[in-house]
């Protein structure tokens, strides 16, 4: 499969990045794959809470560069999915603690055991990240619809393509619909017109989602989450199936439809 | 704040997701090109000072952009037009 080893980043931080690589692998998982998240953002673990599973880490992506363990030993077993595995970042100081070559060999010990690998991005642009994005067959860009997000995303974009990589696929998350109705927000087609890269997710913002990260539960096992369903197709899209986008327009209301007559769009 | 201020700025302002779409399509621009967004007009106005002696060129046709030919290197055109006949 192309879209085997996964990296999922955004340049800028606090735009879902955990949140997107534990549902999309909790999703592929619950599907019968085999798959293995890798945490990649050495000193600020946080993968592991949105998958709840923070009280059963043993070792650490550190120790595996380290050769305390092999790195297949030090994976964390889902609770939920028994297909899902995580490798946890190191809470250590330093950063550098991984190198891009350290990951590479992390991603080829674990490649013929899975299905699919994912790599969860530290935020930024430094050694962390291209750590991170160096073993990937595929680049994910996760951005949120405000202009520093969509912004850093085209730095990253950029920065990929020096890399050699392939072009990232976007996945626009949290988007407000109402606020896009009201003109506050801007719309899915908007940051890909800016952007000018494949679409792969509208995730739109769900009042429930800080409760199931609270909770340490995936929003895509649960029917009710609409980020949940979005999330779902992201995975059938990675499989390569062809999901149509969910529409989560809402109807424009009396003030937006007075404001446009009097020229305000 | 005036009335009529305040029926202008509900009904009448552009909205922010499209003041938002202009700002970033500009700043993509320059970013993109690895230029400081003030970068042209600080080359533009070197230039017309540079330029403004010479009274064979049509000063006021003077153009500068950054291209966008999809070139690894991105470049600063400047277009100077020689006066009319």
């Amino acid at each position: 499969m192309a879209d085997k080893v996964i990296c999922v980043t955004s340049g800028k931080g606090g735009v879902g990045k955990s949140t997107v690589t534990a549902n999309v692998a909790t999703a592929l998982a619950a599907k019968g794959y085999r798959v293995a998240a890798i945490d990649a953002d050495i000193g600020l673990r946080n993968l592991d809470l949105v998958l709840g599973l923070e009280n059963r880490i043993v070792y650490d992506i550190v120790h595996v560069v380290q050769g305390v363990i092999p790195a297949e030993k030090a994976l964390v077993k889902d609770k939920r999915t028994k297909n899902l595995f995580l490798l946890p970042a190191a809470q250590t100081k330093d950063k550098s603690a991984v190198k891009p070559e350290d990951m590479v060999k992390i991603v080829e010990e674990l490649r013929d055991k899975f299905d699919f690998i994912f790599i969860d991005s530290p935020a930024g642009i430094e050694e962390g990240f291209k750590t991170a994005v160096t073993p990937a067959d595929t680049i994910i860009v996760v951005a949120n619809p405000e202009m520093a997000s969509i912004r850093d995303a085209d730095r990253v974009t950029g920065i990929c393509e020096a890399m050699g990589k392939p072009e990232p696929k976007l996945i626009v998350n949290r988007i407000d619909p109402k606020k896009v109705a009201r003109g506050d927000m801007l719309d899915v087609n908007d940051v890909v017109e800016i952007l000018s890269l494949e679409l792969l997710g509208i995730v739109p913002e769900d009042p429930n989602m800080v409760s199931y990260i609270n909770r340490g539960e995936p929003a895509v096992l649960f029917e009710e989450s609409i980020a949940g369903k979005a999330l779902r197709n992201v995975a059938e899209r990675l499989l390569g199936k062809e999901v149509p986008f969910m529409d989560i327009r809402v109807e424009e209301g009396f003030l937006e439809k007075i404001k446009k007559l009097f020229g305000g769009s | 704040m005036g009335l009529l201020d305040k029926i202008r700025q509900t009904f009448g302002s552009q909205p922010a997701s499209e003041v938002a779409k202009k700002r970033l399509e500009l700043i993509l621009k320059y970013d993109r090109a690895g230029l400081p967004p003030n970068a042209i007009n600080a080359v533009k106005d070197a230039i017309l000072e540079a330029l403004k002696d010479f009274p064979f060129i049509d000063i006021n046709g003077v153009n500068i952009n950054i291209s966008e030919n999809g070139e690894e290197r991105e470049k600063i055109e400047i277009e100077v037009p020689v006066k009319e006949k």
